[in-house]
């Protein structure tokens, strides 16, 4: 990705220049409303680019077909609305909707979702399920998508936010998993910075400024992260010995609303 | 598990079928003209001369005449209109991502009446430019042309004028179909007597015009765009995840809205021309199939074309008994039917929102 700049209405993104090899993990960090949407809509192809170029394995992405580049990037929105209740086997199948003759479909869709531990929500249509048990098969989804594949990239905005604690860990987990094991690289739009550093190997930080500043994951990103978020961080180490940041309270000073709030 | 509700979708299939069957039965029986097995036997013996080509020579009595000629293309052409019905509004709800979509709701039915209506006032008067074969062919190439501009103009309407807003959407059909109301009443005014006798009966809704040339076209368009849906059945259900999912699952989006706008506007054109408007059939037996079914189109295509079926067969036979010898347009029974499951709708989709 080289150059690339999108025009949306009044406000320009960019220029982004990046390059992601496979099997890379990259989590993208930045403010609320800075783009961050924008770059994986364009990156993921659903924008195309104002102005540069985008390459996928050196080939520019608007000239590979859709049904082909379904089987080497895969793509979970922020927003997943399901018009009709359909069950939940069949979203996971429609991973697969770009194949022709299709014969391990439904092997797939049963492997994906073992993977995922949803395999007895399979015949359960999606209004009945619950936002944790849809974002699996959702990912499970993605999963099939890219199942008989390698070095593919998997492309996500915010994948867990409606997902409690304990699940989160346990998608990224797999997910991080199912893409070691095929080689595929995986770009996500993450909040929480311990999970950026603990499942990602790049941090690509997006300033307010819609500067790109690539960082590697660790305790060197403490400074950089700071700066994105106008925050202090403090660094700890937790019982397992995982690095773990956590912001520290702003100074009263800070609020400029204190003064408002007595008056 | 899935075995179980894979019986229970193929009994569901073969029980309306059943169904369409049995109505269509009832529907050959009844009517002004009392018949009884004996001219069935008779019309099976006019078939055998007729295939041994000495046909000529046997003539058919008045009530065979009926059943041959008037009763059966009547009861196939309800048949077909009806399934093409339930499917155009299976392909619209599935297009647009809304149970309560429907041509037409949409304006798209209207906008077909609409072109037959300006068709019948302005250009059929010109004896010159037609001869009357062409003439007969006019009207369902304009009301093709009348829904399937309509639909284009939705299609651009959803994408640009009011993006990913469904009561927008709505509004835009409302707007559409005012216009082609207006537009009918504005050729009602200019239209000859003669004129305003065939206008009625597209405003109206009727499938007294049946006869054995429209039946095997529609047929035929029926099932073409059947087996296209049949191939394209995992694209579309690839729809309802939201268009860009869809496309990044490696679905062309554009040329899908396309295609299924064509293939709507077919079906909805071709109606339009033989029957006129009847309206709510594509609402209803998409939605009852999908309290069947499931949302699944694999299934729920099939059946809504069936119920469709029984809907309109009823619809009609109710139309064409109740008052005899006349006959009311059977538009009307379909709106007084649809118009309280429209409510009856709105009001469970409320309470699934709150």
């Amino acid at each position: 990705m080289r150059d690339v700049m999108k025009q949306l209405g009044e406000r320009r993104f960019g220029p982004y220049s990046l390059e992601i090899q496979n099997a890379e993990t990259i989590a993208i960090l930045g403010p609320n409303g800075v783009g961050k949407s924008t770059l994986l809509k364009l990156l993921s192809g659903t924008y195309h680019a104002s102005a540069g170029h985008i390459c996928l394995n050196d080939r520019p992405l608007n000239s590979w077909s859709a049904d082909i580049l379904s089987q080497h990037r895969a793509v979970l929105n922020q927003s997943q609305d399901i018009a009709f209740a359909l069950t939940a086997g069949l979203i996971i199948g429609l991973g697969r909707v770009s194949r022709v003759r299709d014969i391990v479909c439904d092997q797939t869709v049963a492997l994906a979702a073992a993977m995922l531990d949803v395999s007895h929500l399979l015949e359960r249509t999606v209004d009945t399920l619950s936002g944790g048990e849809l974002a699996r098969v959702h990912l499970a989804r993605i999963c099939a998508q890219l199942w008989d594949v390698e070095n593919g990239f998997i492309l996500m905005d915010e994948p867990i936010a409606a997902v409690d604690p304990g699940l989160q860990d346990l998608m990224l987990e797999t997910l991080m998993r199912f893409a070691r094991m095929r080689r595929h690289a995986v770009i996500a739009i993450v909040h929480d910075i311990n999970h950026a550093l603990r499942y990602f190997s790049r941090l690509i930080l997006l300033h307010s400024d819609g500067q790109l500043e690539h960082i590697k994951s660790g305790l060197e990103a403490k400074r950089a992260l700071e700066r994105l978020y106008g925050i202090r961080l403090s660094c700890h180490h937790d019982e397992q010995g995982d690095l773990v940041m956590v912001p520290l309270r702003r100074n009263t000073s800070e609020f400029k609303t204190a003064k408002q709030f007595q008056t | 598990m899935k075995s179980v509700l894979h019986h229970f979708k193929i009994s569901t299939f073969f029980l309306s079928l059943l169904f369409v069957l049995i109505f269509a039965l009832c529907a050959l029986q009844s009517g002004a003209v009392e018949l009884n097995w004996h001219h069935w036997s008779k019309l099976i013996a006019f078939g055998h001369t007729m295939l041994s080509s000495e046909g000529l020579a046997y003539s058919l009595d008045g009530e065979t005449y009926v059943l041959l000629h008037l009763r059966i293309p009547r009861v196939l052409l309800g048949v077909l209109v009806g399934a093409s019905l339930g499917l155009s509004g299976a392909l619209v709800q599935g297009l647009f991502r809304n149970p309560l979509a429907d041509p037409s709701l949409l304006g798209v039915t209207t906008g077909a009446a609409c072109a037959a209506a300006l068709t019948i006032v302005l250009i059929a008067e010109q004896r010159i430019l037609f001869s009357v074969e062409a003439r007969a062919w006019l009207l369902p190439l304009v009301s093709f042309m009348g829904a399937f501009l309509t639909c284009m103009f939705l299609n651009i309407g959803a994408t640009w004028l009011i993006p990913s807003s469904f009561s927008g959407l709505l509004l835009l059909g409302i707007a559409l179909n005012a216009l082609g109301v207006a537009v009918i009443g504005l050729c009602t005014y200019l239209a000859t007597d003669e004129q305003l006798r065939s206008l009625s009966f597209w405003t109206l809704g009727s499938l007294a015009g049946a006869n054995w040339t429209i039946v095997p076209v529609l047929g035929l368009v029926l099932v073409a765009v059947y087996l296209w849906c049949r191939t394209q059945v995992q694209r579309l259900n690839a729809l309802n995840l939201g268009e860009a999912t869809a496309a990044s699952l490696g679905v062309c989006v554009p040329r899908l809205r396309w295609t299924i706008s064509v293939m709507v506007a077919l079906l909805a054109g071709l109606s339009v021309a033989f029957c006129g408007v009847i309206g709510f059939i594509g609402l209803m037996a998409p939605h009852l199939a999908r309290a069947l079914v499931g949302a699944n189109l694999r299934a729920l295509l099939p059946i809504s074309m069936l119920l469709g079926a029984s809907l309109l067969l009823v619809a009609d036979t109710l139309a064409r008994t109740l008052v005899i010898p006349a006959e009311i347009p059977v538009g009307i029974f379909t709106a007084l039917l649809g118009g309280p499951f429209l409510m009856l709708m709105l009001r469970t989709k409320r309470h699934r929102v709150g």
